[in-house]
Parts: C-alpha cells; structure tokens; sequence
C-alpha cells in the first residue's frame, strides 16, 4: 500500500508524514488529545496507542462474555429474532 | 470515505452471519460460546473493510487456521474468501517477510560501517530506540504488524482503532439490547 512510497522518497521516511499520521493517532487517543503538542513525544504516542488497543480488545472480551451469558440465558429463535430486528431498524 | 456508522452496519450484517453459526451448534458451554462470539466478531470486523487493510487480511489468515475460525470465514466471506484467497495472500506474506528481512539484515551492515561514535548521537540514538522499542509494541498488538514498515503501521492503526470502535459500539448495543429483552422476558413470568 504505502510502502511503494516510502521506497519512492530513498530509505529515508519523510518525516512530515510520520508527524502528520502521528498527530491523527493522538486524536483518537482519549487520554493525550487534549494536552498540548509540544508535550506529548512521537514516543508517548506509541506508547499510549499500545495501551489504548489493549484496553480495546479486553473490553471485547468482556463484551463476548456478557453476551455469551445472556444469549445462553434466552431461548431459540424468537427472542433472538426480535432483538436482531430491533438493532436493524 | 467510510463514515462511523456504515462501519457498524457492515459490521452488524457480517457478524449476525456468524452468530447465526454459533447458535446452530446448541451444546457449547458459556465460555465456548464467549470464543466463538468473540472469533465471529473479529472474522466479521476484518471483513467489513473488504481486504483493503492489511490488518484485516492478517486476521482473516489467522482465524483461517483453526476449524472454528475457517467456518466463519466462509460463512462471513463467502464467496469472497475464494477471491481474496486467490489474491495469494499467505505467498504475498512470505514474500514480504523475506524481502524485510534482507532489507534489514542490509540496512544493519550499513549502519555498523557508518554509525559515528560521537556524544551528541547518543541522546538522539537512545530516542531511537525507545521509537523502536515502541514502535515493536505496536506491531505486536496490530494484526500483520510484523510485516509492516512505519508509515503503513501508523495507517493501519488507525484504520483497526477506528473498526475497533465501531465493533465495540455494536457489541454493546446488542448486549444491552439482549439484557432489555431479558427483563423484559423475566416480568412476563
């Protein structure tokens, strides 16, 4: 995808791409958005995207499980119907 | 280009998909089902993006390697797994592994023979490092990761953070959904 253009600029990534990409990673991170740019290292970033992914996929955990139990819980295909016909419309 | 929602709605179509084959196979205990619903979501969130990521091409091949992850790939993709199958994605895999490794077995030979051993280097270096220490992190919690060079580890982050969320949202909004239902079930008694 992109890694026909890093080859096209030599070895060497530009690096007001990386300064851009990261500044669009700190954006979607909810504990650094708001603190100041100069403040926050290409480094913190990384880091703060780790954590943040992790808390993502354990929050999916925790969401399989809830929903393992309730859909255990309630009966064949009626309830299960009524429910996916309420999240669609 | 994609919006929130579209997100989720093609989330939400290709994983009812899937729960549709785990409510088929009625004898699985709670936390077989927890696997399977988790699998299914995550087989139904990479195929939302329609192989144009390379995070959702990895975890498509890595779900494929199990029994119970290659039947929901075919359920979720369909006749779209034979097509992406076809694009040769495990050889384009190969392909890209060695093709780093020789580029940083080269890049490393370079370095050893041009690495000044001057002081004021060595902040900037010790930076460096902790990038890249970083940076392995995030290729490690990334699906395909390893296989990507910095600037496509930065977009693909974004692309899998952003469908993260969104598989999120539709998880939770089924959950409480189901919870309602529940109660209101149980008041019917």
């Amino acid at each position: 995808m992109s890694s026909r253009r890093s080859r096209q600029s030599g070895s060497r990534i530009s690096d007001d791409q990386i300064i851009e990409l990261v500044s669009k990673l700190r954006q979607l991170l909810p504990e650094i958005r708001d603190r100041r740019p100069e403040k926050v290292s290409a480094s913190k970033v990384l880091q703060e995207t780790c954590n943040y992914i992790r808390s993502l996929h354990r929050e999916v955990d925790d969401l399989s499980e809830r929903l393992s139990q309730l859909l255990s819980t309630i009966d064949a295909d009626s309830a299960e119907a009524a429910i996916i016909r309420s999240l669609i419309m | 280009m994609r919006s929130p929602s579209s997100l989720r709605q093609e989330f939400l179509k290709k994983w009812i998909l899937g729960l549709q084959v785990c409510n088929s196979s009625k004898n699985m205990n709670v936390f077989e089902r927890k696997k399977a619903i988790k699998l299914s979501a995550d087989v139904a969130m990479a195929s939302a993006r329609n192989g144009k990521t390379c995070w959702s091409r990895a975890l498509i091949v890595n779900a494929s390697r199990n029994d119970n992850g290659k039947e929901f790939v075919e359920k979720i993709l369909g006749s779209d797994y034979e097509r992406q199958n076809k694009n040769s994605t495990m050889n384009r895999r190969t392909r890209c592994r060695k093709i780093l490794k020789r580029s940083c077995t080269t890049i490393r030979k370079a370095m050893k023979r041009s690495t000044p051993s001057r002081p004021k280097v060595f902040a900037f270096s010790v930076a460096k490092k902790m990038i890249k220490k970083r940076t392995q992190l995030l290729k490690s919690v990334v699906p395909g990761g390893e296989f990507m060079d910095e600037v496509s580890l930065i977009e693909e982050t974004l692309d899998y953070i952003i469908s993260l969320r969104a598989q999120i949202d539709v998880m939770k909004s089924f959950a409480n959904a189901t919870e309602i239902e529940n109660r209101k079930k149980d008041r019917q008694w």
